[in-house]
């Protein structure tokens, strides 16, 4: 289901909010509903896989269970490569099956699979849980408790990815307790941004942009359009944006706070502080469950600690880009973004300091023209919008893309949704409020118009 | 990070409630009154709504605009088709046949599409005079397979008042509302009642014209040609819940010379076993007929006849009319002057 569609927003979600209300005066009611909830959400796109979230959720808290009576660590060794091996067949497979059929100079069989909606992040959230059992962090909890983790449905399909240290306690709280009204006005804010984000932003750049690559992977792009073309990393943090602020704001209406996942990323001054702001939970995840063990492992004596620090580096960018999709051009741009933060991390150590306009330049030029690879799906698209670079833009031809100027000026000028969201919640206002209400209405008559798009990051 | 949240609040929760309260308010006024708005005057006048009884549209785009057409009382036959029957003049055909024709094209529609007008046609009409269909290349397709870019409006002819509704929430219908306003105050007309409008007030004689370059000659036939026509039997379908007196004529429509098969070609072949299937369904109906002006003649080699390539010109379109005027008087006996 679509957090940008009629579904949701004017059947699902009024419903929820209704049956949960019922709900909440009965505290051991509170999780089974919401989880309940969820698994209606997840049901609705593709019903079958259903089972494979339900079958993940069932494993996972059994492996725990087994591992908090047996005290075995392969419990979790083998929980975890479970955990990969089932991303590893939905969303790997073909990819390495290919590669494979390179190597070896022969065609291999293709598995006709569809990718499971949010699989990325309900395994990684397996993950986390699982790391921090195994590390001695994380108690045992009820299947209950641990089933809404994993299927909580605001973030079940495109994150943020949240700590089970960030939500298990906010679970099963009463969402009516004292201050809920102003939750409830903040929480529609963030919908209301997330939805702006999403449907004005992203999907009016979709529109725009989505031509230009249909052209880019037929030849060069002609009349300058490779200009416009390189704000495809704005599109996506507009698309990915929007979700993650729909999903705070929903997270708000059931009493969950959820972690904010993008800091005015186009605002950053180097790419370490890019990679500080643009979807932060990812990176969070990455720093402490693949960047720390790298480095804290005694791989190379201690004078080279800085080369294994870099190689780190490398390695955890790499898989970030394996993890956004089983392509290559998403590992050359998390290989890419490796080497600009190591090449950032020496200038920051022996280079002269840069003046902050000119650290901003730099960043935001690398990030959109890396953000070209990431769109493009092939190294032949990448290049043939990189050749178009060479002409200037026609501004006659290309008036009325005139638009895809706008929504990069506004994520470079505008500072992130939540310190916008805080500023106009900071006292209530009635005025604006039914503001709000008619923005809401509004944005309906606006996801009429347009075809409903799906959020970028589902496909990953 | 998210501290701005659970900080504590020095107001009252009354004011916030207040809030609350005043958003969902404006919301639920607004869509009352926009639904109330929306539904009295329901504004493609698909007759599923429309409390104010406005007639007509005036909707330059024939996707949306022929609904209002298609179930105009007035009318009790039709063409349909793609941009290459936009010519086909209602009002010669209607006094010359006795019948009162609209005019439905979609141009670029698929067949899907005219099938869907077609289908909703036949919904609002009790008595059906005539109908033409403009056979080209689209329905020769082996496929029926719906395509992903296709933006025709099926919620807006199909049976489900549901599906219709959901998509009156768009500022497109919210527009319509407004011209159908002012049509009722009698602030604005009804645009081409009739649904006829000449591509030649944008491409005007002696503007453009094909080129007479010849087209590389295509793969000669080597065995068989494909025979599976699924939009043939969805068509045939349709026509054989009619009533055999409704006259039915299948238009193949003429191109420019160059664009024509070579004889003897795998194409050839292929649009000759289209033909022949399509005409199956006009065999054993009276005034009823498949008329292919799909040929190499005097008229389809002068560039000047035609716009482009498969867009022809006033003096073949009246040609074109004549045919379906005596097919319609005549059925397969038509003298076709072509």
């Amino acid at each position: 289901m679509l957090f940008n569609d009629y579904p949701f927003l004017l059947v699902f979600l009024p419903a929820a909010l209704l049956i949960y209300r019922l709900a909440d005066p009965y505290p051991q009611a509170r999780i089974g509903v919401l989880v309940a909830l969820s698994f209606v959400f997840y049901a609705y796109g593709y019903p079958p896989y259903v089972l494979l979230l339900a079958l993940s959720i069932a494993i996972n808290w059994l492996a725990a269970l087994a591992f908090g009576h047996f005290k075995r660590r392969w419990i979790i060794t083998a929980a975890i490569v479970m955990n990969l091996a089932v991303l590893g067949v939905f969303k790997y497979a073909n990819f390495a099956a290919a590669n494979l059929g390179l190597l070896l100079g022969r065609p291999m069989p293709h598995l006709d699979i569809v990718l499971p909606l949010g699989i990325s992040f309900f395994t990684f959230h397996h993950i986390m849980y699982l790391v921090d059992l195994r590390r001695g962090k994380a108690p045992l909890y009820p299947a209950d408790r641990y089933a809404l983790y994993i299927s909580f449905f605001p973030q079940l399909l495109a994150g943020p990815l949240v700590r089970w240290s960030e939500v298990m306690a906010q679970f099963g709280q009463t969402v009516y307790s004292p201050g809920w009204q102003r939750r409830f006005c903040i929480g529609a804010a963030f919908i209301l941004a997330g939805l702006v984000e999403k449907i004005l932003f992203g999907d009016g750049m979709s529109r725009l942009l989505d031509p230009i690559y249909a052209q880019a992977a037929a030849g060069p792009l002609k009349d300058g359009d490779a200009w416009l073309a390189i704000s495809v990393a704005v599109q996506i943090l507009y698309d990915f944006a929007g979700y993650c602020d729909i999903a705070i704001g929903l997270g708000l209406l059931f009493g969950v706070q959820l972690p904010f996942n993008f800091n005015a990323p186009f605002r950053a001054a180097s790419i370490q502080d890019f990679w500080q702001r643009w979807h932060m939970t990812l990176m969070n995840f990455l720093r402490d469950y693949v960047y720390f063990p790298l480095i804290n492992a005694r791989i190379l004596p201690r004078r080279y600690l800085p080369l294994q620090s870099h190689a780190a580096t490398m390695i955890t960018m790499m898989l970030c880009g394996l993890w956004h999709g089983a392509s290559w051009t998403f590992v050359l741009w998390g290989v890419l973004h490796g080497f600009a933060l190591m090449i950032c991390a020496l200038w920051r150590r022996h280079g002269p300091r840069l003046p902050s306009l000119a650290g901003w330049s730099l960043t935001v030029s690398f990030v959109l023209l890396t953000g070209v690879i990431f769109r493009a799906g092939s190294l032949e698209v990448a290049w043939h919008v990189f050749q178009g670079l060479a002409v200037l833009p026609d501004l006659e031809h290309g008036r009325h893309l005139l638009p895809l100027l706008l929504a990069p000026l506004a994520a470079f000028l505008l500072p992130a949704s939540q310190d916008i969201v805080a500023f106009f919640t900071r006292r209530p206002n009635v005025y604006l409020a039914a503001l709000v209400g008619i923005a809401f209405l509004a944005l309906l008559f606006e996801l009429g118009e347009r075809d409903v798009h799906e959020f970028v990051y589902f496909k990953f | 990070m998210s501290s701005f949240i659970s900080n504590s609040d020095r107001y009252p929760a009354s004011d916030w409630s207040r809030c609350l309260t005043a958003g969902v308010r404006a919301f639920l006024i607004g869509v009352f009154l926009l639904s109330a708005l929306i539904f009295a005057v329901d504004p493609y006048d698909s007759g599923r709504f429309g409390l104010l009884g406005i007639t007509g549209v005036d909707d330059k785009l024939p996707y949306t605009a022929n609904a209002s057409r298609a179930r105009d009382g007035r009318f009790d036959s039709a063409i349909f088709g793609d941009s290459t029957g936009q010519l086909i003049r209602p009002a010669e055909l209607s006094p010359a046949t006795a019948k009162h024709f609209v005019q439905l094209v979609a141009p670029g529609a698929t067949p899907r599409g005219h099938l869907a007008i077609l289908d909703f046609f036949l919904r609002h009409h009790a008595h059906v005079g005539a109908l033409v269909v403009v056979i080209d290349d689209p329905w020769c397709a082996s496929s029926a397979a719906p395509s992903a870019d296709d933006r025709f409006p099926y919620w807006l002819y199909g049976d489900s008042t549901l599906t219709y509704a959901r998509h009156l929430f768009s500022w497109s219908a919210l527009d319509r509302v407004f011209q159908r306003i002012a049509i009722g105050l009698g602030q604005r007309k009804r645009f081409a009642e009739d649904g006829f409008w000449s591509y030649e007030e944008v491409w005007p004689p002696g503007s453009r014209q094909p080129s007479d370059a010849p087209r590389p000659p295509g793969p000669r036939l080597t065995g068989t040609v494909d025979t599976v026509f699924p939009y043939k039997d969805r068509l045939a379908s349709v026509i054989r819940r009619l009533p055999s007196e409704v006259a039915l004529v299948l238009v193949v429509p003429p191109v420019f010379h160059t664009f024509l098969p070579t004889p003897g070609s795998q194409d050839a072949a292929a649009r000759e076993a289209c033909n022949a299937a399509y005409r199956i369904i006009v065999a054993g109906r009276p005034h009823s007929n498949l008329i292919n002006y799909r040929i190499d003649n005097a008229l389809t080699r002068d560039p000047k006849n035609f716009a482009d390539l498969i867009h022809y010109r006033a003096d073949i379109a009246s040609k074109v009319d004549e045919g379906i005027i005596a097919s319609v008087r005549q059925g397969n006996a038509a003298k076709i002057d072509f």
